[in-house]
């Protein structure tokens, strides 16, 4: 009944006319950059921290904006699927399966529409999932000691290339490196100058908003020269919607599967949205059996995926709020923006700034009802937008960068810093390193450091100390396997996966 | 397939922890604290894992990527020299001045008609400004 309680407050918050606002230019934000091709949530959020921080808006009203362009780019992402068959990123992939084809038939609005509704349920599910889950794992995260929480950073760093991840070295290669710049710097507990160079800059570490917004938004426009897209992509018209409530009844249960799906999947360690849809999409396909024509424009195989990736997205904000170690690439941006409002994330969030947490989930909730109200109407104009070439948007997205970097910081020094973290992020994307695990090294090595020595001084210098409780023990070996398994069975799954993928657009191809 | 990107990658990673955990040993000792824990300690661990990952990829390295070469490396090139020209110039000319030119040169290096990358580029560059500079509050600079 407290949580209730609490819930409410937060609605309160989220819905002052001024937060309702933000709420709602990030949710329309957040769409557009989903459903721009190549730019993904992760991207959006990156880019726009620095904006949201600079603005000096209030900690909660900034909160709801990036958390409203978070559930946005989640929602958006499906429209470039349906309707160009490129996937705004990886948990969209699932939906162009049977969304293009839909589209191809002709019934393009009433698949946008199909995605909508069913995003907007697996949203729901998964905040519901969240509220219930997120204030049970804190209070059980307070017993955690300065040991466990070593062992959880571990355990962030070794599931996060996740299941489907390719070589568990490079995560870590990623891991050690993120680790190595956070520890750049004035050392806290003692002064000591660490890796400064005498560089007056260095003495106050290395920014971490601007080198993820170098990391990603620079390096997606070197790797898009490189490969310059033909871009004469066949347009799809939207015709008028012809959705009728009947069918929208029919997809229920399949919906209500996929977003418990991807809740599960969300929360998880390592798992994230990409596995959140391809699990609801294969289960339901096992479910309906023969009777459905998966990849040939089936509704469900649109439904299913959509409600299993924002059900996923929500799960994953669940070991982000409570334990302060984010599940996926977006959430860990999330953690960046937390970290740089001064706020730690962890189980003492939920008592400390309770209000922030409770208004940021109600923001989720708001955020997603606006998203179908505004996405059902309005799709025309994403459409439209979806139109603008390339080669104008990213470079117009880098200056929206320039221009965010610039109005936290005031100094060229930092943009062409950020150049030169862009610059450093297409060689890593090209050597196949993984850039999330840098981004979460940098933000969680201060904190990882300190937990070490806190475990080292309590146990007077003895190492063992690190696994000598029952759950510090679980969580390592949950850690180890996690970088282990997928080495075992992962590149099984992958190829699974990308065979699914691959049958399913050979299959297209010979329909047309 | 070759596969001499990752073992390059893994020379120069197991240099970079080399000389990261070397410089981690020639901090002075700080004055009175515990010595199990100094500020050595947690990046010594870290050049310590990064010298075995860095060994595993030497030995274990994955097939190459490919590479940029010819045109498009000579393309990347000039758009990272752009970006940096860009980050130097913005307090010089202004901010509307060096986006426009900035976004320009990209925009038509990615295959933009000139006219219209620098008509687009120039508009943006404004409405931007003014939005930044007079609704939002931020000052940009306006050069010169």
């Amino acid at each position: 009944m407290e949580t209730i309680q609490y819930l409410m407050d937060g609605f309160a918050v989220a819905l002052t006319p001024q937060n309702l606002m933000f709420a709602l230019i990030g949710a329309f934000v957040g769409t557009l950059i989903g459903a721009l091709p190549g730019l993904g949530p992760a991207n959006g959020v990156a880019i726009l921290i620095p904006l949201a921080f600079s603005l000096a808006l209030p900690v909660e009203t900034a909160l709801i904006l990036l958390t409203a362009v978070y559930a946005g780019a989640m929602y958006g992402g499906r429209i470039s699927s349906i309707l160009l068959n490129i996937p705004g990123d990886e948990p969209a992939m699932m939906t162009c399966l049977d969304g293009y084809p839909m589209a191809r038939q002709g019934k393009a609005a009433e698949a946008l529409a199909i995605s909508a509704i069913a995003s907007f349920v697996g949203s729901l599910l998964g905040t519901l999932g969240l509220i219930a889950l997120a204030p049970i794992l804190a209070k059980f995260a307070l017993s955690f000691g300065p040991a466990e929480y070593f062992a959880l950073f571990a355990l962030a760093f070794a599931t996060l290339g996740g299941i489907t991840g390719k070589n568990p070295a490079k995560t870590l290669v990623a891991a050690v490196l993120g680790l190595m710049i956070s520890t750049v710097g004035m050392d806290i507990s003692t002064g000591t100058q660490r890796y400064t160079f005498n560089i007056l800059k260095l003495y106050e570490g290395i920014d971490f908003i601007l080198a993820i917004v170098g990391l990603f938004a620079i390096s997606e426009l070197l790797l898009f020269i490189e490969h310059r897209m033909k871009g004469n992509q066949e347009r799809i018209k939207v015709g008028k919607l012809q959705l009728s409530f009947k069918e929208i009844i029919r997809l229920i249960p399949t919906t209500l599967r996929g977003g418990v799906l991807g809740f599960i999947a969300g929360v998880l360690p390592g798992a994230g949205a990409s596995l959140g849809s391809f699990i609801a999409y294969t289960v339901e396909k096992r479910v309906i059996g023969s009777k459905g024509k998966f990849g040939d424009g089936d509704a469900r195989g649109i439904a299913a995926p959509e409600s299993g990736n924002n059900g996923a997205a929500s799960g994953a904000l669940v070991p982000m709020l409570t334990l302060g170690v984010p599940g996926s690439g977006t959430t860990a941006v999330l953690l960046a923006m937390l970290i740089s409002l001064n706020i730690t994330p962890g189980p003492l969030m939920f008592t400390q700034n309770a209000a922030v947490v409770w208004s940021v989930i109600a923001a989720l909730l708001i955020g997603n009802l606006l998203l179908l109200i505004l996405n059902i109407p309005m799709i025309g104009i994403f459409v439209k937008l979806l139109s603008i070439p390339t080669h104008y948007l990213l470079p117009l997205v880098t200056m929206i960068a320039f221009v965010g970097i610039y109005s936290i910081s005031h100094s060229s020094f930092d943009l062409g810093f950020m150049v030169a973290f862009g610059v450093a992020g297409y060689l890593l994307r090209k050597l196949e390193i993984p850039l999330v695990p840098i981004i979460l090294g940098m933000l969680l090595g201060p904190e990882m450091e300190k937990n070490l020595g806190h475990a080292l001084v309590l146990s007077d210098g003895n190492w063992l100390a690190l696994w000598s409780s029952p759950l510090s023990i679980g969580i390592w070996i949950v850690a180890i396997s996690g970088l282990v398994l997928p080495t075992l069975i992962g590149k099984g799954l992958r190829r699974k996966m990308q065979a699914d993928v691959k049958q399913e657009t050979a299959s297209l191809m010979t329909i047309n | 397939m070759s596969r001499v990107g990752d073992r390059l990658l893994g020379l120069l990673l197991l240099l970079l922890a080399l000389a990261y955990g070397w410089s981690a040993q020639q901090w002075p000792e700080p004055f009175g604290s515990a010595e199990s824990f100094g500020p050595e300690t947690f990046p010594t661990i870290l050049s310590i894992t990064l010298t075995l990952v860095s060994l595993f990829l030497m030995f274990k390295p994955d097939p190459d990527e490919a590479w940029p070469v010819g045109k498009s490396a000579l393309e990347i090139v000039m758009a990272v020299l752009a970006l940096f020209v860009y980050a130097g110039l913005l307090e010089l000319l202004g901010f509307i001045l060096s986006t426009t030119i900035a976004v320009s040169f990209l925009s038509w290096r990615m295959g933009a008609k000139p006219l219209h990358a620098v008509l687009i580029a120039l508009s943006c560059a404004t409405g931007v400004f003014l939005l930044f500079n007079y609704l939002l509050d931020l000052p940009l600079p306006l050069g010169f």
